[in-house]
């Protein structure tokens, strides 16, 4: 006599209108085949501006759909209730990740192109780089992917899966395994997304490194994630879902949690800069040389202001985070930013100036509405939140004092 | 039934047992009105002894000369700022009860943050020894601070982390009083209206600051705290933060590494809530609290400790790692020569206690039994001492030039000391105990289920 004998308050239609659903699939899907469509027409004409335009935009998503995963665990593991309404948005964003195993095959092509050490002749030049080759090869670098998707996969799966099942009625035992996966979850989480991050990114700079990197990362991950969650579920309050159960108190969290990410980011990217600057040892600082070279120069301070300053001051008061409005821009405003850096992060190595290509634009819209499909079709298929979980009243009754 | 049970796992209650108000403040008022166990008596004399110690060790010190100490080239820092880091870290446990655990609504705080947020008080106070002796000439310790001095014109480097940790541990110990002594007015009040002697009532009505628990008062009292609690958020951050610049801007092996801010954070959070639970295991049943302190609360530490362990965990994996991957000769021979190098004890001493023994902690059962996590939170300030110990000194007494390669010996004086400190720690700890309440009764009223509450009369 479980669920049965309490009643789930229903407040809003948990399911999607099924006209609005074909509309935006519709949207997304034109989206996709025209960004695919101008991508492969730069691919073609040769440009070498295609891999490193498509790297930044799969890294760019899959840092979103990373932080949702990020974002589904931390809430099992904390036993969290203010968040459980919001939580199926989440999970479905991270629920994309599986699919990014197939749109990261055009990089694993291009690993030439991409990178230096995947150059024979280069490696062959520089002591250094084959020092590393152990590691830095393009098996290894295949192979720790293919280990870092199977595992992030798994888990947004197995959480999404354990989540849907509460649907029909919640138990402790769910409740009780969605906590326990998140455990190992988010140690492999914090493995893996350094891992990647050191692969993907830092070996964009074979000779560079930096053992904060990782979190530097994650950190900027985690906060796309949330930024995310947060406009979606806004975007859905326009569409007239979820209105009831996300109201001004859950806003108003993921709006702390979108100010406090912000803060460990530039925690976090402002001690890997200041012992940097501080040491002063040419291996380390020519990172940053690189990426403060000419007009990159404008954007590590477009960084500093739009990334930490804007956002800072922006959600500080309690009036901003429980004003919608104020919220959807600063949750784009982050998105944007989460770009700009990623940009910044990896450009550098390939342009010796700062400027946005028409190629990075398409990538962008292709990658991201290739993803952005997948959601929308795995967003009919349940409940638009976990109707079922044991705490979803206390999210609904959920108040901020 | 099923509906309990749910409730009973997803919302337990704080508390067991269903005190009334009155109840919880009986149980810890009656410490602090009543005459102290005879184990507090023994207790102290120990430890006074032990502060006996660190005194005459730092009196011999400033007497006669650094010189005392094992340090020389080229381990220039040894014991003395392990100590301080050591210590450091201990507190942060009671900032991050009362600032982070607050704004992040874990009500379980409340029956263990006035006990944590002493500790920090403490555990500052005797960090706070280690640099000021070191200076050599403790007399001149204030140089430290952008003050005139005896030299006009002579300005402290505004670019040196030392000076930062200056401030930064400053501004740590004063906020942290201030927090400390706000949550503490309530139950002031409440021992004030309680006093059977003269000497209690004045002594208590001037600490409580003329407080009557109004609706006003508290209204003042609640935004007060979180302000504060706002404002000492960024310094669970910024404190070890700056203590792991004094290591990370330089340039030696094993001290550069850009990871060091985090790692010394999670480090420091990780060796505090240790310090926590070691001695909330023995008040607890000495004073018998173990009805507001449960077996929850416990856990709940035991699970903070697993989680800020790991995180220390992949800090040294990632520093090994990174190490390897620069392909940089000093960088990869600093770690190998730190696992198996002369100092290797101390290396797998820190990696035993820190990463694997807390391990333990997934077992349910072990997280919730007492000896066994007793055990496991000196074990795991074991390990951190150690750690700092390995940071400090290994990458000290090894770095690019084998020709001026050393080897540090603690002397008598540096162990003497750091067990004096334990002792200061743990006097102030105990006073601590005798004379103010252990737990924060105001605040764990607030979390008592309303029917209990509603039984019981208010005092």
């Amino acid at each position: 006599m479980s669920s049965a004998e309490r009643t789930v308050q229903v407040l809003d239609n948990y399911e999607m209108d099924a006209r609005l659903w074909r509309r935006g699939r519709n949207a997304l899907a034109l989206l996709a085949l025209g960004g695919w469509a101008v991508l492969a027409a730069g691919y073609s004409s040769g440009s070498a501006a295609f891999y490193p335009a498509y790297l930044l935009a799969f890294v760019y998503w899959l840092t979103i759909a990373l932080g949702a995963l990020f974002f589904v665990m931390l809430q099992h593991l904390s036993g969290a209730a203010w968040s459980v309404t919001s939580r199926r948005v989440a999970e479905t964003i991270a629920l994309v990740i599986p699919l990014s195993a197939v749109l990261f095959l055009p990089i694993v092509f291009g690993l030439p192109q991409l990178y230096e050490w995947a150059r024979p002749e280069v490696v062959a030049a520089d002591p250094v780089l084959q020092a590393k080759q152990s590691y830095l090869n393009p098996r290894g670098f295949t192979l720790r992917a293919a280990a870092c998707f199977l595992i992030w996969g798994l888990w947004a799966v197995i959480l999404y899966r354990n989540s849907v099942k509460q649907d029909d009625g919640g138990t402790l035992e769910l409740t009780r395994a969605a906590a326990k996966w998140s455990a190992p979850g988010m140690i492999l989480l914090a493995l893996t997304v350094s891992l990647a991050s050191f692969d993907w990114l830092m070996s964009l700079d074979p000779h560079w490194f930096s053992t904060v990197f990782g979190i530097y990362i994650w950190s900027g991950s985690g906060l796309a994630g949330f930024a995310a969650i947060t406009l979606v579920l806004l975007a859905f309050r326009r569409m007239g879902m979820l209105r009831a159960s996300v109201n001004h108190e859950h806003y108003h969290d993921l709006g702390k949690w979108l100010f406090a990410l912000t803060v460990f980011w530039a925690y976090i990217a402002f001690s890997q800069y200041m012992l940097i600057w501080y040491g002063n040892i040419p291996e380390e600082t020519a990172w940053y040389h690189e990426r403060t070279a000419g007009t990159w120069r404008s954007v590590a301070a477009l960084l500093v202001f739009g990334r930490f300053f804007v956002p800072f001051a922006v959600l500080m008061p309690r009036a901003a985070k429980r004003n919608l409005a104020v919220l959807a821009g600063a949750a784009a405003w982050i998105l944007l930013m989460q770009y700009v850096e990623l940009f910044w992060v990896i450009m550098p190595v390939f342009r010796t100036e700062a400027g946005l290509m028409w190629i990075d634009v398409a990538a962008v819209a292709a990658v991201g509405a290739t993803f952005a499909l997948a959601f929308w079709w795995l967003l009919r298929r349940h409940a638009l939140a976990p109707v079922g979980d044991l705490r979803f009243t206390k999210a609904l009754e959920f108040t901020n004092v | 039934m099923a509906d309990l049970a749910i409730t009973r796992e997803l919302d337990a209650p704080l508390v067991v047992g269903e005190p009334s108000y009155s109840d919880v403040t009986e149980s810890v008022s009656r410490i602090v009105e009543n005459k102290m166990p005879r184990a507090w008596y023994i207790a102290f004399g120990v430890t006074a002894t032990l502060t006996g110690v660190l005194l005459a060790m730092l009196a011999y010190l400033v007497t006669t000369g650094i010189g005392v100490w094992g340090n020389n080239q080229p381990v220039g820092w040894a014991f003395e700022i392990t100590d301080f880091v050591f210590w450091i870290g201990i507190g942060h446990a009671g900032t991050l009860i009362s600032a982070i655990l607050l704004l992040l609504r874990q009500r379980w705080r409340t029956s263990i943050n006035r006990f944590a947020e002493a500790m920090t008080l403490f555990a500052v106070a005797c960090a706070a020894i280690f640099p000021a002796v070191h200076v050599g000439r403790p007399w001149r310790a204030y140089w430290l601070f952008p003050v005139p001095n005896e030299y006009l014109g002579i300005w402290q480097n505004f670019r040196s982390p030392l000076m930062w940790d200056v401030f930064a541990v400053s501004t740590y110990a004063t906020v942290s009083a201030l927090f400390w002594y706000t949550g503490l007015i309530p139950d002031l009040a409440t021992l004030r209206n309680r006093a059977k002697t003269k000497a209690r009532r004045i002594i208590f009505g001037i600490l409580s600051l003329g407080w009557r628990g109004s609706a006003r008062h508290w209204r003042h009292y609640e935004m007060a705290y979180l302000l504060l609690a706002g404002l000492s958020t960024p310094l669970v951050l910024s404190v070890h933060t700056i203590v792991s610049f004094d290591f990370a801007v330089s340039l030696i092996p094993g001290w550069h590494s850009t990871i060091f801010p985090p790692y010394f954070v999670a480090g420091a959070i990780f060796s505090g809530f240790a310090m926590v639970v070691t001695l909330m295991v023995i008040a607890r049943q000495v004073f018998h609290l173990e009805h507001l302190v449960t077996m929850k609360h416990l856990e709940n530490m035991n699970k903070v400790m697993l989680g800020t362990g790991l995180i220390v965990g992949f800090a040294y994996l990632t520093e090994f790692f990174i190490a390897w991957y620069s392909g940089n000769p000093y960088e990869r021979f600093t770690f190998i020569n730190r696992a198996l190098g002369p100092y290797w004890w101390a290396f797998w001493i820190m990696v035993s206690c820190n990463v694997l023994v807390p391990q333990l902690f997934w077992f349910k059962r072990i997280r919730t039994s007492i000896p066994a996590m007793f055990v496991i939170s000196i074990l795991v300030n074991v390990g951190m001492w150690f750690e700092r110990f390995v940071i400090i000194v290994v990458s000290l007494s090894r770095d690019f030039l084998p020709s001026s390669w050393g080897h540090f010996r603690p002397t008598y004086v540096d162990i003497l000391t750091l067990t004096g400190s334990f002792g200061l720690f743990l006097t102030l700890f105990l006073l601590f105990v005798r004379f103010l309440p252990m737990i924060s009764m105001s605040e764990v009223k607030s979390t008592l289920p309303r029917p209990a509450a509603a039984r019981g009369g208010e005092r």
